[in-house]
């Protein structure tokens, strides 16, 4: 492949190219190389995904709610996306998996909070099952008014913002204006305000809910242990530590520890669903 | 000590005595009551349950037409809860069995009660002939019972006298989900001309509700074969809650005096004797057509009264009123379909207003219909003194005979309102409800998104791959080049020499192989001239001066000091320079040709210049 690429590109005698930098051309021949390489790849996978999405809604259509499920999740762990997860949460409530449908929709948020649509699900939802929200402090409820991502990229643009509005004028001999400095106070100003964003979106990566109901909360990592209380399906809880096969959790009303299999994070540890 | 003894026998002879006295006062003045409930209970005949079990079975009647109908009905001496009853008989052939009604009955039996349940099954024989549903085996109470064969006689040409059944009337046969309508089960008189009384009616079926509060029982007269019989009649509210085809039929059990030839009992006799028993009957089926309500159309306020209502205008206590001072607000609904299902529209949430409904819910349905109106009353408090007039109370209904809905927004009145004490948390409570309200109309479950919507690569958030911080580098890397390039600009600022050096390397090179390129091809003027082209450039950056404006002799001057005045590099220049000028000014000059023999002395001469460079 890479013997017809050269042939393709490297030995063209196009003026343009000429007229290129020796450099750059050898950067753009080799980002062509690699895009004609990946895009297929790309494309099938989006393509895969999307044909699944389409056979979920179907199966959700034809109240095959346990193979809409099913799908949803597998497009899901192809391409963890909003509108997916919210889907996976009907099916799922639809099924009466009440712990499942509410972590597919706190996950639907966690990638896009501007889903209503999810948001009313899990108001819905914990209506119905006479379950609470998550308690979140200050910063992590600003972390959710913005796609987890955004933060980080918000972040990391105000701050060369600032630094390059503070440097670039010195060093390519323009005088500084006014609007130079105030691009520079605003950039540190959304870097600063987006740190405890930052915090929050961390914290919040910890937030799991019980899968199942009845789930013991025991007081040691042991099968044997005695269950302080038992949770709900679709109970908030906080992960502080982990031993073995046990997470030491905080809930609302007490701490104890939970099998692995008995919650899901609402971010894995391996980011996949 | 003896006096002692002898006074006190006396003290406890007169206590004994004392005590005894008050007890027999005590005696005839309050006999012993009994608990009324108790005594009730004991005045009930005893429920005989511990009697054998015994079936019976027969056709009722027993002879009939073709496609006449004609019951097969099995009753036990045994309660309903203990009978594991399968619904499908083994039928003869040619004879179809439909299930119908089944129920318990407590019969008096002498001085006891037994209890009596019965199965029905509807059979319409195609065509003549003696038909039997042979005996089979029920598990009652745990042990098997048998249920007697029964046999059907089918004669041709019959006309047997049709068996005893209620009629079950619907005036409306097309009835919208939810919508109410008055039943009626009729028992004809018997054959002498005497009612006959149903109990235990029920309406057998599924999909719908009967209101067991409006039932209402009567004897009338009817009109049959023009003479008046003496009719019972049992009324009730019937109301569809699932859309398409209902089925229902009325059954209830009636007295009716049993031929003993037609019983065939299970060994011996399981009704002794009795003048009359206890009968389960049912109507012909109902066929109802149940259409759901329309959504188009549905107007705000609408509670699921369906019928034709009519609102009075409402009645307010006083239009003179405080801020904060509650005030009635009353209005009567009139229907002339009855009030089944009429509930009052729930309070509405505005900011000047606190509203709490305090209406007759729990009134029963033949009280409303007595009284011939429903009253909905709402506890009305103002929140501020700019309320001019009473909030508007949307309120509708579905009128079945139009189809459609009927807007009976209760309208506001107008009232005066003074300021008055307004209590903060009274604005509290209305704001919270407000929101609640708000809240619980937008409850409800989204559909299917139609698209995945934003994705992400993974859940994990971006600054805990690693990947992120490596690219949050690249700016950083490109700062520092920036900043290092700006300080080498402004060292080369203060030190031009360098950049002039370094400009007449880079130049004696490019012409360094030109003379190379010339020696080559034997050119020797372009020899000449980039051999000169080289020295001035080579020497430029020492006086500083433009390369082109340099002489002969200034090259001399600068390998002067090493070479003397007759050495070889001295020579070699000269007539390099001399070559060039001539090339240069001299017309028809030609430059010589041993001067390419002069290369290797220019090389070494171009060598020291390029190492003082």
């Amino acid at each position: 492949m890479g013997r017809s690429l050269r042939g393709l590109f490297g030995d063209c005698h196009l003026g343009f190219f000429w007229s290129l930098d020796v450099g750059a051309w050898c950067f753009l021949r080799r980002a062509a190389c690699v895009l004609l390489v990946v895009s297929p790849l790309l494309a099938r996978g989006v393509g895969s995904s999307d044909a699944q999405f389409i056979a979920g809604a179907q199966a959700y259509k034809n109240d095959d709610f346990e193979r809409s499920a099913v799908v949803f999740r597998q497009s899901a762990a192809r391409h963890p996306a909003s509108g997916t997860l919210q889907n996976l949460g009907l099916a799922e409530w639809q099924r009466g998996k009440i712990g499942p449908a509410i972590l597919a929709w706190e996950q639907a948020l966690w990638l896009d909070p501007f889903n209503q649509s999810a948001r009313v699900n899990l108001r819905f939802a914990r209506k119905a099952a006479q379950l609470e929200g998550p308690d979140l402090s200050w910063n992590e409820v600003v972390s959710a008014w913005l796609p987890i991502n955004w933060w980080a990229w918000l972040a990391g643009m105000s701050l060369w913002l600032a630094v390059g509005m503070g440097t670039l004028p010195g060093v390519l001999r323009q005088p500084k204006a006014a609007w130079h400095q105030a691009l520079a106070a605003f950039g540190v100003m959304v870097f600063l305000l987006s740190v405890p964003a930052h915090l929050g979106v961390h914290s919040r990566s910890r937030l799991g809910f019980v899968l199942d109901k009845d789930t013991p909360l025991r007081m040691t990592p042991t099968l044997e242990a005695q269950a302080i209380t038992r949770l709900s399906a679709g109970e908030p809880v906080r992960r502080l530590r982990t031993r073995g096969n046990y997470v030491f959790v905080r809930t609302s009303r007490s701490s104890g520890w939970l099998a692995r299999d008995q919650l899901s994070l609402i971010c894995p540890p391996d980011g996949k669903i | 000590m003896v006096r002692l003894r002898v006074w006190s026998l006396l003290l406890v002879w007169s206590l004994e005595l004392g005590a005894w006295n008050f007890q027999t006062r005590g005696q005839t003045a309050a006999p012993p009551t009994q608990d009324p409930l108790m005594s009730l209970m004991l005045s009930q005949p005893k429920i005989d349950v511990g009697a054998p079990v015994t079936a019976i079975a027969w056709f009722d009647p027993p002879v009939v037409g073709p496609g006449q109908l004609s019951f097969y009905r099995v009753t036990f001496n045994a309660l309903e809860e203990s009978i594991e009853w399968n619904p499908a008989i083994a039928a003869p052939p040619g004879l179809e069995l439909k299930a119908g009604a089944r129920g318990q009955v407590l019969q008096p039996v002498g001085v006891t009660i037994e209890p009596r349940t019965s199965f029905n099954y509807r059979a319409r024989p195609p065509a003549a002939g003696d038909l039997t549903v042979p005996q089979f085996s029920v598990t009652v109470s745990g042990k098997p019972i048998v249920v007697p064969a029964a046999g059907l006689r089918v004669v041709q040409g019959v006309a047997a006298p049709a068996p005893l059944q209620p009629v079950l009337e619907i005036p409306v046969p097309n009835l919208f989900v939810g919508q109410s309508a008055k039943v009626r089960v009729l028992m004809p008189s018997s054959a002498a001309g005497g009612p006959q009384v149903l109990f235990q009616v029920e309406l057998s079926g599924d999909g719908f509700i009967v209101d067991k509060g409006a039932m209402r029982q009567s004897v009338e007269n009817t009109v049959r074969g023009g003479s008046n019989f003496p009719t019972f009649i049992h009324e009730t509210m019937f109301t569809p809650v699932t859309e398409g085809k209902l089925i229902a039929f009325a059954q209830g059990y009636c007295a009716v005096p049993v031929t003993p030839g037609v019983v065939v009992t299970n060994g011996r006799p399981a009704v002794p004797a009795a003048p009359a028993q206890y009968v389960l009957l049912e109507s012909e089926p109902v066929e109802l057509s149940v259409k759901p309500l329309p959504k188009k159309g549905e107007l705000p306020g609408f509670t699921g009264a369906i019928g034709a209502f009519t609102v009075d205008p409402p009645k307010l206590a006083t239009n003179l009123l405080k801020v904060g001072d509650p005030v009635k607000l009353s209005v009567a609904v009139r229907s002339a379909t009855g009030f089944a299902r009429l509930v009052a529209p729930p309070a509405p949430q505005v900011r000047e207003w606190q509203v709490l409904a305090e209406t007759a819910e729990g009134e029963p349905t033949r009280l409303l219909q007595a009284q011939g109106f429903a009253s909905f009353e709402y506890t009305l408090i103002p929140m501020t003194e700019e309320a001019q007039s009473t909030p508007a109370i949307p309120f509708s209904c579905f009128d079945p005979a139009r189809g459609a809905y009927v807007d009976l927004t209760i309208p506001p009145l107008p009232v005066t309102v003074r300021p008055g004490r307004a209590a903060a948390d009274w604005q509290a409570i209305l704001q919270e409800s407000a929101t609640t309200g708000e809240a619980e109309e937008t409850l409800k479950l989204s559909g299917l998104a139609l698209a995945p919507g934003r994705y992400a690569a993974s859940l994990a958030p971006l600054q805990s791959q690693s990947w992120f911080p490596l690219v949050q580098l690249a700016p950083a890397a490109a700062f520092i080049g920036l900043w290092g390039w700006d300080r080498r600009r402004q060292f080369l600022e203060q030190h031009p020499d360098i950049l002039r050096r370094r400009r007449a390397r880079r130049a004696l090179r490019r012409e360094w192989r030109a003379v190379h390129r010339a020696a080559r091809a034997g050119d020797v003027p372009r020899f000449a001239a980039a051999a000169v082209s080289a020295l001035r450039v080579a020497c430029a950056p020492h006086f500083p001066a433009e390369p082109r404006a340099l002489v002969g002799g200034d090259v001399l001057q600068l390998l002067g000091s090493s070479e003397g005045t007759n050495g070889s590099a001295v020579v070699a220049v000269r007539r390099l320079f001399s070559a060039a000028d001539a090339a240069s000014f001299a017309v028809g000059a030609e430059s010589p040709a041993d001067l390419l023999v002069l290369e290797p002395e220019l090389e070494q001469i171009l060598q020291r210049l390029e190492e003082r460079l």
